[in-house]
């Protein structure tokens, strides 16, 4: 996770608008500019003095549209955007600080959460209401539209110009759901659009796009194809696909797993030497999770589901992380391994990760073979090339033991090395302060391999795909 | 323990000059609110007479008790409750006999409670939360000697028994409670499938019903300040209940289109419909709350139920004005009609406003009559205060017409009136109104004559 160094904030704006509209024919010629008067309604909607932002967690209302009002005296036109900070309300005070001990870079822009809302009191008008009875065959659509746009912002920023940004990407991710809805129209069939925010490198930033709902990326090739184009972003890798959508810092990872345990440690400060990591997200995937007793045979399989959990996170592939059966099974399907071996508490290798990774997610890997532990000290640029250019987790099985490499510090000229290690062995909880603390995630120098032994390494290769 | 109700003594007042027939009973509502430690009651009204049509209901042999018209008293409570503004509700009935039928008074006040109740929440659209209060007063008076007996019942529990409660007189009881009021505008497309009148009013009662969960969940500011926790409606103030200044909160609801059931959808929920009606509008709304040590949110909860209280009322009357003008023809036509337009009068005794709900064929005569009959009280025309809702002028030309106008002629032909009533900011003038009022009766009435014969 990349942040520009100079955005503080993220303002995010969630809401839900629905969309309505009545039409005769949905074949017809007709329908298109009924369709398109509707999102012109919500435009309008969206940029009338109705409008307003409530900031989770707080007394604080801002009508953006009627030249900035606020239900909070203090915070004006010329506020900066910072000061909304005093007046919301955090829920865990508490936990942030245990967090911080050991880093101490910075943990990201803060996100201010908010809301879209209407007003229906103040009105313009004073007609009491009338009863509008329409009797013609038609056929009523409806479809709430998740609006959610956001906004990086640094802290001196006026509250009033992030207001303003965020009606203009309000009206602009209309405009984009208008464009997808009709794309993906198929008479009175809508597809719902759905807009995911992505971190590209700078000058691009934070931008949304709205893909609709059920098309799998498979299918949308051709506009992720577009958007490289567009953005200048190379095309050998994914930057757009759903599961390269943006993690907001404030939101907890629904499946409880620990991502990147390592950036929480400080690398070792060795004379010229540099530090080559792992490039994006991983889950920690160890000993006795997801109800598997695999305690003293399952850490080459837990090495290979944090591999997978990495592919499956950069958005190569859409499979689910796959359990010890369904590894099993992969080596019986490919002929490597007899059918009871699925179910048994058998071991595997280097060669096995490479062959499951080929078979269940289309990914080829490279072996490397190390006669002795000893030499592994002398692979500093092997390994610093592959997480340059890969940058994916390494599995390296020696000895009776397998662990995953997340990176290397490594110098050139004296050859001096550490590696970064992620240990499947641990058998405890999703406990940070733990796994930092005790080197379940940490630091090793090469004495940390056994010197006499033989070690073979798999090092995933990443697919040339967007 | 029980509970304790704080009565105005105007209340007391008219109690004491109910004259009931010898050996008869007379029935009538109290009215007013209930809060978690006490209860306010600011309103009786007798029930009035009805105008039997020449049946005479032989009595039923045992007592005059029997006699008591169950029908004709729901009918009236949910008459009364139409007209009373937010914060207030039927809080219970009272029953005057003559001594020699006080031991079966109770039993009658308990059928009739309970029946009262269960038609008032007919066709109501918000349920009662857990902190409402369900008990309901039952208060039985001795012609006689004029003694008291004051009761409650849990109308939540059909088994439960009568509690005892305090019945305490004092003046002025409402004179300071504080009045939140806003101006609400309404605007709904409910989609119609199927074609019978029945189809009807399901989907009008669905698409009201989701809009008043909007309503129900949406976040409310009264007076400027947020009003969704337990903060106190008005902090700070001085408390003199003999204070005769009555504060007007304004308040300003922000919904959020979240609707739960088309949640998490992938695609579009299409439906095919007949047709489609639309209300749109805006309502005038107005909720008191009592003035010891209110809740903000409970302020909230009162304003957010007049509301939707407001609209489904009137399109509640319009719908059954509808099924007597156009029958069974009700679901297939065009067009567009004003829905009765809400207009408010003082309350007897208390200070407080009621409401009432003017057609557009109707004058403030009308109204005053349907106070005098409902609410037992003597309005002067003048009074009446119709200048919160305008008229919406249109309708009464073209509201008998049945025209296939298309949605978006019908909406062009409404701001092209609507231009015109800003132009007309000032309530019409009284009498003016009145004549205008009567030749366009005359006129819808010849107009249906020749229509319908």
């Amino acid at each position: 996770m990349v942040y520009s160094e100079e955005c503080d904030f993220i303002f995010r704006l969630k809401g839900i608008l629905e969309f309505a509209c009545q039409l005769d024919n949905p074949n017809g010629v007709q329908s298109q500019s009924t369709i398109s008067k509707s999102f012109q309604d919500l435009r309008s909607k969206v940029t009338s003095k109705n409008i307003v932002f409530t900031v989770c967690n707080s007394p604080v209302l801002i009508w953006p549209n009627t030249g900035f009002q606020s239900s909070v005296e203090s915070l004006t036109e010329a506020s900066a955007c910072g000061d909304i900070l005093q007046w919301i309300e955090s829920d865990d005070g508490g936990s942030k600080k245990s967090s911080k001990k050991k880093d101490k870079k910075k943990s990201g822009p803060t996100v201010v959460n908010m809301k879209l809302l209407f007003e229906v009191t103040e009105p313009a008008g004073n007609t009491a209401p009338s009863l509008i009875r329409v009797s013609t065959q038609q056929h009523c659509v409806k479809m709430p539209l998740p609006l959610d746009c956001a906004l990086s912002v640094t802290t001196d920023e006026r509250l009033e110009t992030v207001c303003t940004g965020l009606v203009e990407a309000l009206n602009k991710q209309l405009a984009d759901m208008e464009e997808v809805v009709l794309q993906y129209r198929k008479g009175s069939s809508f597809l719902v659009p759905q807009p995911f925010h992505f971190q590209l490198p700078e000058p691009a930033g934070l931008i949304t796009v709205v893909y609709p709902a059920g098309v799998p990326d498979s299918q949308l090739q051709a506009v992720r194809e577009d958007l490289h184009r567009k953005f200048e972003l190379p095309c050998d890798r994914p930057y757009l696909r759903r599961a390269n959508a943006f993690h907001f810092p404030d939101a907890a990872y629904k499946d409880g797993y620990l991502r990147n345990p390592h950036i929480h440690l400080n690398p070792p400060n060795i004379e010229d030497a540099k530090l080559y990591l792992v490039q994006g997200v991983y889950s920690y995937h160890h000993y006795m999770q997801d109800h598997v007793d695999d305690n003293g045979w399952g850490c080459a399989y837990r090495s290979l589901q944090t591999i997978c959990s990495w592919f499956q996170q950069q958005g190569y592939v859409e499979t689910a992380v796959p359990t010890h059966t369904q590894i099993q099974q992969a080596l019986v399907d490919v002929g490597d391994k007899e059918p009871r071996f699925v179910g048994s508490r058998q071991w595997i290798g280097s060669i096995e990760v490479q062959a499951v990774l080929n078979q269940l997610l289309g990914v080829t890997s490279k072996i490397m073979f190390v006669s002795q532990g000893s030499e592994l000290a002398t692979k500093g640029r092997e390994l610093a090339n592959h997480f340059q250019t890969e940058g994916t987790p390494v599995m390296i099985g020696g000895g009776v033991l397998a662990h995953t490499i997340l990176g290397v510090v490594w110098s050139e000229n004296t050859g001096q090395i550490r590696f970064l290690i992620l240990d499947p062995h641990y058998t405890g909880g999703e406990d940070l302060q733990t796994i930092t603390d005790k080197g379940w995630c940490g630091w090793k120098g090469p004495e940390f391999w056994d010197q006499n032994a033989y070690y073979n390494l798999c090092l995933p290769q990443r697919p040339k795909t967007i | 323990m029980g509970r304790s109700y704080f009565v105005d003594e105007a209340v007391g007042e008219y109690l004491s000059g109910l004259q009931a027939a010898p050996g008869s009973c007379v029935t009538g509502l109290l009215a007013g609110q209930s809060s978690p430690q006490r209860d306010f009651v600011v309103l009786a009204v007798q029930t009035p007479h009805r105008e039997s049509e020449g049946q005479l209901k032989a009595p039923k042999g045992v007592s005059p008790l029997d006699d008591i018209d169950v029908e004709w008293v729901t009918e009236h409570a949910k008459q009364v409750s139409r007209m009373l503004p937010g914060g207030l509700c039927v809080l219970g009935l009272f029953l005057v006999t003559p001594p020699e039928l006080s031991k079966d008074a109770q039993n009658g006040l308990k059928r009739l409670i309970f029946a009262v109740e269960k038609y008032i929440i007919k066709g109501r659209l918000w349920e009662l939360s857990e902190e409402d209060v369900t008990d309901r007063v039952t208060l039985h008076i001795c012609s006689k000697t004029k003694k008291l007996l004051c009761k409650t019942f849990d109308v939540k529990d059909p088994k439960s028994s009568a509690k005892p409660a305090d019945w305490k007189y004092q003046t002025g009881i409402s004179s300071s409670w504080p009045m939140l009021t806003c101006s609400v505008e309404v605007d709904l497309q409910i989609p119609v499938t199927g074609s019978s009148s029945d189809n009807t009013d399901k989907c009008m009662k669905d698409g009201l019903r989701r809009w008043a969960k909007q309503i129900e969940a949406a976040y409310c500011l009264i007076n400027g300040r947020q009003a969704l926790d337990d903060s106190e409606l008005i902090s700070g103030q001085k408390k003199n209940p003999k204070t005769t200044n009555r504060q007007t909160l304004p308040a300003r609801i922000f919904v959020s289109d979240e609707q739960s059931e088309l949640g998490e959808r992938s695609s579009a929920l299409v439906q095919v419909c007949s047709g489609s009606m639309r209300v749109r509008g805006v309502v005038h709304c107005r909720a008191y709350i009592h003035n010891n040590k209110p809740k903000a949110r409970h302020a909230a909860q009162a304003i957010k139920r007049d509301i939707i209280n407001t609209v489904c009322s009137r399109v509640e009357m319009f719908l059954e004005d509808l099924c007597i003008n156009e029958g069974s023809q009700k679901g297939l036509c065009s067009g567009q009609q004003a829905l009765p337009r809400r207009v408010f009068a003082p309350m007897p005794i208390s200070g407080l406003s009621v409401c009432d709900y003017m057609f557009p064929d109707e004058s403030t005569a009308d109204v005053a009559e349907r106070l005098k009959e409902m609410l037992d009280c003597e309005t002067p025309e003048e009074d009446i205060d119709t200048s919160l809702e305008n008229n919406q002028l249109f309708s009464i030309i073209s509201g008998f017409e049945i025209t296939d106008s298309q949605d978006d002629d019908s909406s062009k032909h409404v701001s092209e009136i609507q231009a015109e009533n800003h132009k007309i900011q000032k309530p019409p003038k009284y009498y003016a109104g009145v004549a205008l009022a009567a030749a366009i009766a005359l006129l819808a009435t010849a107009t249906s004559l020749l229509y319908f014969s």
